[in-house]
C-alpha cells in the first residue's frame, strides 16, 4: 500500500532520534496481525459477507430498540470507565441451554463452531458466577420481542436467550501492540514538549540579554541596543503576522499539518534572509539568540511531522481493521481519546479544515502559546499600545482610572470637546474628570524606552493637532511661515 | 475630499480584507474609501437563514467620534428595520463608542437579525405583526428572504 511505504520512508530518511523510532507504530506488523485477524474469523466460518449481514441486521434491531447492543459488536465497554485492557470480542445472541447461535442466517458450519465457542465462555462464566465474580450482566438477556421480531421461525422465550461474548486471540494480538505504541507516543509528546518548553525558557532569557532597551545614564550603549530591539522586533512581526505552528484567526482557528508548517517557516526564513535582519544584527549574542529561535522551530517542526506521520498511521491502520475484520475498531480509538486527552484537541470541524493529527495537534498549540508568552512579549510590539480610538500609538499615554485601557492624550481631549462622558472602552462616565494627574507615567517611560522612534514622531503629530486646534487648521498649512 | 485617510480607517480597512469576519464582507469603494458596500449572511437558525443582504455603510468625516452610516439596500421584514432599511440599533445611535469599530457594528446587525426586537419598533406595523402573530411574521420573513435576499449567481 501506498501510505505504508511512505510511512516507512519517512521514518528511515528524517533524522529522528533513535529513541523516537523505537515508539513509531509499527505499520507493517499490524496490517500483518489484520490479516491473521480476517483468517481467524473466515475459519469461524464468517467471511466479510456474513459478517455484513449481522451488522447489517444489528442496524435494524437497533432501530427497534434503543438500548439494544446489538447481535454482534466489538466489545464495547462503557466510556465513563475506561478500561485497562481493551480486548476485542465477538459478541452473539445464543441459546441460554444449547449455546446456539440464534441468527438463523448463519451457515451451520459456522453456528456450530460459534457454539462451541460459546458453551465454553458460559461455562467459564458460570464459573466465574459461581466464585461470585459478577460478570456484566446487563446485557446477558434480552428482550424476546426482538429476537422475535427480527428472527423468522425462531420464536424464543426471553429467558432462553443470552449474549455471549467470545474473544477472539488474534484481534486482542492487534490491540496488545498498537495501545503500547500509544503510551509511548503520549511520553514521547510529553517529554519533548517538556524539552522543548525548556528551550524557550533559555531563549527568552537570551532574546531579554540583547533586547535591553535604552536606559537612563547609558547614553554611550544606546545606538547599539536601540537598533537591536528595532531588528528583532521585526522579526517578531514577521513571525506573528503569519503563525507557522497554530493560526488563531476567527475563520480558521487550529494546528497547521506538518506540511503546511513547513511551508511557513520556510517562507518565513527567506523573508528574514531578504531583509538581511540576521546579518544586520549588532552583537554576537543576538545573532546567536537569533539562530537559537530558528532552531527551536526547527525542532518544534521535527516532532509535529513525527507525531503526525504516527497519527495518520494510527487512523489508517483501525480503518483498514474496520475494513477488513468488521470489528468495530474505531471504538479503540474512541477509548483512546478518553484516555489520552491530548489527542483529542480538534474540534468537530476537523473534516471541513485540515489540520495536524493526533499528538501533532496538542504539540502546536502548546508551544506556540509558550513561545508567545515567554518570547515574543519580550518585545512588545507598538500594537499592543494603539490607542482603542485613533490605532496609533497611545502617546502620551492616559489612564481614566476606569478601566485598564490607554488612550492617547488628543483622543481624550477631542472625547471632551465633543462632550463623549463615557469611557469608551468600559461606558462609566470617567472621561469629564480626566486631567493632567491621569497622564500614565509608569507606561510613558515603558513606551519612550521601547519606542523611541515612534514616541518622537507621535509627539510631533500631537504637536500639530494642539495648535489646529487652538488656533485653526490654517496655522499649521505646509508653506505657512510659523513652521 | 483631500484629507488623508486617518490610520483608524486604514487599518480597520486593511483587517476587514486580511482577516474577514464569518458570514460578513465589507468592501470599501475605490473612488471612495469612507463608502463600503457590505455583505451580511442571515444567521443560521434564524427566518434570514440562507439569504444575503446588502447594506450600504458610511464613515462621516468625524468617525470615530460619530457612529458609521449605515442601512439595508436589500429589502427585508424585521421589526427593527425600516422600508429604507434604517436600522434600529443603540450602538449606532445612542450607546454608540469610538472603541466601537464597523467589524463589531456588522456583528451586532447580523445579531439582530437573528434576535429581532419588536418592543422597540421602527417599522411599526412589523412590529404589530411580529407581537400578534409571531408565526405569521416569520413565516413572511421567511418569504422575504426568498424573495428579496438570493444571492448572487
Amino acid at each position: 500500500m501506498k501510505f505504508g511505504q511512505e510511512y516507512q520512508r519517512v521514518l528511515a530518511t528524517q533524522d529522528f532520534p533513535e529513541q523516537w523510532r523505537e515508539s513509531a507504530i509499527e505499520y507493517k506488523h499490524l496490517k500483518k496481525c489484520i490479516k491473521k485477524i480476517h483468517q481467524e474469523l473466515q475459519s469461524l466460518g464468517l467471511d466479510a459477507d456474513t459478517l455484513r449481514q449481522m451488522s447489517e441486521w444489528v442496524g435494524e434491531s437497533q432501530a427497534e430498540q434503543n438500548d439494544s447492543k446489538g447481535y454482534y459488536s466489538a466489545a464495547t465497554p462503557s466510556l465513563a470507565s475506561v478500561p485497562e485492557e481493551f480486548t476485542p470480542q465477538l459478541r452473539v445472541l445464543v441459546d441460554k441451554r444449547t449455546g446456539m447461535p440464534l441468527d438463523a442466517t448463519l451457515a451451520p458450519d459456522t453456528k456450530s463452531a460459534l457454539q462451541k465457542l460459546a458453551k465454553h465462555e458460559m461455562m467459564s462464566a458460570g464459573r466465574r458466577d459461581y466464585l461470585g465474580a459478577s460478570t456484566p450482566s446487563n446485557h446477558a438477556v434480552r428482550k424476546s420481542s426482538v429476537v422475535g421480531d427480527t428472527m423468522e421461525g425462531t420464536i424464543m422465550e426471553a429467558e432462553d436467550a443470552r449474549w455471549v461474548q467470545v474473544p477472539l486471540a488474534s484481534a486482542k494480538d492487534f490491540f496488545d501492540l498498537l495501545e503500547p505504541k500509544l503510551q509511548d507516543l503520549e511520553i514521547l509528546r510529553t517529554a519533548e514538549t517538556e524539552k522543548l518548553e525548556e528551550d524557550i525558557l533559555d531563549l527568552g532569557d537570551a532574546v531579554e540579554n540583547v533586547v535591553q532597551p535604552v536606559r537612563e545614564g547609558y547614553e554611550a550603549t544606546r545606538k547599539l541596543s536601540y537598533r537591536d530591539l528595532y531588528f528583532w522586533r521585526e522579526m517578531f512581526r514577521l513571525y506573528t503576522e503569519n503563525p507557522i505552528f497554530y493560526s488563531g484567526t476567527e475563520s480558521r482557528r487550529g494546528a497547521l499539518t506538518f506540511n503546511e508548517a513547513k511551508s511557513r517557516l520556510q517562507a518565513y526564513d527567506a523573508q528574514l534572509r531578504e531583509i538581511g535582519l540576521l546579518e544586520k544584527m549588532k552583537t554576537p549574542q543576538a545573532k546567536r539568540a537569533a539562530q537559537q529561535f530558528l532552531d527551536l522551530n526547527v525542532n518544534i517542526l521535527r516532532i509535529m511531522h513525527f507525531q503526525e506521520m504516527n497519527a495518520r498511521a494510527m487512523t489508517k491502520i483501525l480503518k483498514k481493521f474496520d475494513k477488513r475484520t468488521h470489528l468495530e475498531g474505531q471504538l479503540f480509538l474512541k477509548n483512546l481519546r478518553t484516555k489520552y486527552p491530548a489527542l483529542l484537541t480538534n474540534s468537530g470541524k476537523q473534516s471541513q479544515m485540515q489540520s495536524a493529527g493526533g499528538f501533532a495537534n496538542s504539540i502546536a498549540r502548546d508551544l506556540s502559546a509558550e513561545i508567545a508568552t515567554k518570547v515574543l512579549a519580550i518585545v512588545p510590539q507598538p500594537e499592543d499600545w494603539d490607542c482603542p480610538v485613533c490605532y496609533s500609538m497611545a502617546w502620551r499615554p492616559v489612564s481614566l482610572g476606569c478601566c485598564r485601557s490607554v488612550f492617547c492624550i488628543r483622543c481624550i481631549i477631542k472625547l471632551q470637546d465633543e462632550g463623549m462622558k463615557r469611557c469608551p472602552v468600559c461606558n462609566q462616565e470617567s472621561v469629564m474628570k480626566a486631567d493632567g494627574r491621569n497622564i500614565d507615567f509608569e507606561a510613558m517611560d515603558f513606551l519612550q524606552k521601547y519606542f523611541p522612534m515612534e514616541t518622537k514622531k507621535r509627539q510631533k503629530e500631537n504637536e500639530k493637532a494642539a495648535l489646529v486646534r487652538d488656533y485653526g487648521e490654517g496655522f499649521v498649512k505646509s508653506g505657512c511661515a510659523m513652521q | 475630499m483631500t484629507a488623508p485617510l486617518p490610520k483608524r480607517i486604514i487599518k480597520e480597512t486593511e483587517r476587514l480584507q486580511t482577516e474577514p469576519v464569518p458570514g460578513i464582507s465589507a468592501q470599501p469603494h475605490d473612488d471612495n474609501a469612507r463608502y463600503f458596500d457590505v455583505m451580511v449572511q442571515g444567521p443560521d437558525g434564524s427566518c434570514y437563514e440562507g439569504g444575503v443582504f446588502s447594506l450600504e455603510l458610511f464613515l462621516p468625516d468625524d468617525y470615530p467620534m460619530t457612529p458609521p452610516r449605515i442601512r439595508f439596500l436589500t429589502r427585508i421584514y424585521h421589526p427593527n428595520i425600516d422600508r429604507l432599511g434604517r436600522i434600529c440599533l443603540d450602538v449606532l445611535k445612542n450607546n454608540w463608542s469610538p472603541a466601537l469599530q464597523i467589524r463589531t457594528i456588522l456583528l451586532s446587525i447580523q445579531a439582530l437579525l437573528g434576535a429581532p426586537n419588536p418592543e422597540d419598533p421602527l417599522n411599526e406595523a412589523v412590529a404589530k405583526q411580529w407581537k400578534e402573530n409571531q408565526g405569521e411574521a416569520i413565516k413572511t420573513a421567511r418569504e422575504w428572504t426568498k424573495l428579496y435576499a438570493q444571492p448572487k449567481q
